[in-house]
């Protein structure tokens, strides 16, 4: 019980870590867009600098904010989850709700997605706007042990700030790699107008560069922490239920059937990695080593 | 003569926060035990309000069983009226315990068992058996964290000075713990 007791006061650490990660990449990003918005408006020349510098400034402040604070419904939305019906999914609800007497936390909006395939993520900017998103498969091949193991993983994302860290993450790195692919394409029909300027060949450079480096470097920022963090997860998920059985029971389900066909950019959140990826780029432990870990416990 | 007036508001000032920040801890730990508390009561409520929409499904099955059923009626009724929360709590395992009982009955009685309603009860006092022992578990852990920050130094000291006292842990009744006895 002592030992419990350590594990929650580390919990006040990881929250600060994740409130000063998501405040540095809201930081980042917002310096990337910036970047991007100068370098277009240098290369569309001196008529509409200022102009497009303001506008351009307005877009990015937005989309920031817009992140932040919608965060979780584009997520949700990108899986197309729907809301979970109290009496239709009241076993679901029943689970969540002993587990947020168990720790202590406000009650997350409850969602479903259609699919098959065993998986869960949980997302939002903290535990007042928090949800939960599970399968129908989850819903319909876990035993209530075994769902309510993933969902007290899912809870501890919400207890640590991961989610807003990952949900952010997931957000305005996504949206970028989507604009930088867009500057990217309009910069190759721009360019054959004005080839004879050199200026703004040196800026079609850096801003090729830059399009290719800014969502490279920011994903994989993401995936190096995305790793540990499942981890973590996975002890405080325990700690909840002071049991780790459904949870590896859970997991050893997952790791035949947690394929699903989602966005690369919301991929991370996911409890069990639903995209065939390489070992050096996955966002996952792989779930051997966590169900492992989970045994020694 | 400047230099000693410094360092003596410093260390007044030090002081204080050092006191503002263990008073504040302990009412932070104080909520906590008693928002658990007041939960536990709210699922006991719950419950209590379950069984007689139970006993209604289940009445026109088991007849011949009014032993178990006026056990759990009664055992209802003593949550009801029960005073304070460690009644309660109390009253609330005893009607945990004649609701298991009657669930096992139930075995035998095969169109009970695939009764819609019976089921969805079954269901939702299972879960609130889950929650309550959820709910018991933090309120534990909150009492623990409280004991612990209040019996170690300094909290001891400061936990003395604004008269803090340690809090009872709820305790699992002994025939809680006591494995059921199967009788063939």
């Amino acid at each position: 019980m002592v030992i419990s007791q350590q594990n929650r006061l580390s919990f006040y650490d990881e929250i600060r870590k994740n409130k000063i990660s998501s405040f540095f990449l809201i930081g980042i990003v917002l310096l990337v867009l910036l970047a991007l918005v100068y370098i277009i408006a240098l290369i569309v020349g001196t008529a509409y600098f200022f102009a497009i510098l303001i506008l351009g400034t307005i877009i990015s402040i937005l989309y920031v904010v817009v992140g932040y604070y919608k965060s979780a419904d584009l997520a949700l939305a990108s899986v197309n989850a729907k809301p979970a019906n109290e009496i239709q999914y009241r076993q679901y609800h029943n689970l969540v709700e002993g587990l947020t007497l168990a720790s202590g936390l406000p009650k997350p909006k409850l969602y479903v997605m259609n699919d098959p395939q065993i998986n869960a993520f949980a997302s939002g900017r903290d535990p007042h706007h928090s949800v939960i998103c599970v399968t129908t498969g989850a819903l319909e091949k876990l035993n209530n042990q075994e769902l309510e193991g993933v969902l007290a993983h899912e809870l501890s994302h919400v207890a640590n700030y991961d989610i807003r860290f990952m949900t952010l993450t997931a957000v305005l790195v996504g949206m970028i790699s989507i604009i930088a692919q867009i500057f990217l394409r309009s910069l190759w029909l721009g360019s054959t107008r004005d080839r004879d300027n050199k200026g703004s060949v040196i800026f079609l450079v850096i801003g090729i560069i830059l399009a290719i480096l800014a969502p490279i470097i920011v994903s994989l920022v993401q995936l190096a922490i995305s790793r540990r963090r499942e981890y973590g997860a996975d002890s405080s998920a325990v700690k909840f239920m002071r049991s780790p059985t459904g949870l590896i029971s859970a997991l050893k389900k997952i790791k035949y059937n947690s394929e699903m066909k989602v966005s690369g950019a919301v991929a991370p959140l996911f409890i069990a990695k639903p995209n065939r990826t390489a070992e050096l780029f996955s966002t996952h432990p792989p779930l051997e080593k966590r169900i492992e870990k989970l045994e020694r416990m | 003569m400047v230099l000693w007036l410094w360092i003596t508001i410093s260390a007044v000032l030090l002081f204080a926060i050092i006191i503002f920040g263990y008073y504040n801890k302990f009412v932070r730990l104080i909520n906590q035990i008693s928002n658990s508390l007041a939960q536990i009561d709210v699922q006991l409520k719950k419950r209590a309000d379950l069984v007689p929409n139970l006993l209604e499904s289940v009445k026109g099955y088991m007849r011949h069983e009014r032993g178990v059923i006026t056990e759990v009626t009664n055992a209802r009724k003593a949550l009801v009226s029960a005073g304070n929360i460690q009644a309660k709590v109390k009253a609330g395992n005893e009607l945990q315990g004649a609701l298991s009982r009657l669930f096992a009955i139930a075995e035998n009685y095969p169109n009970l068992k695939a009764n819609e309603n019976f089921l969805q009860f079954q269901n939702e006092l299972t879960a609130i058996e889950d929650k309550v022992a959820y709910a018991r578990q933090y309120y534990n852990d909150g009492v623990l964290s409280y004991n612990i920050s209040t019996t170690t130094l300094p909290g001891r000291w400061f936990a003395s000075l604004f008269g803090f006292r340690g809090r009872e842990y709820l305790q699992i009744e002994e025939s809680e713990r006591a494995v059921p006895k199967v009788k063939f």
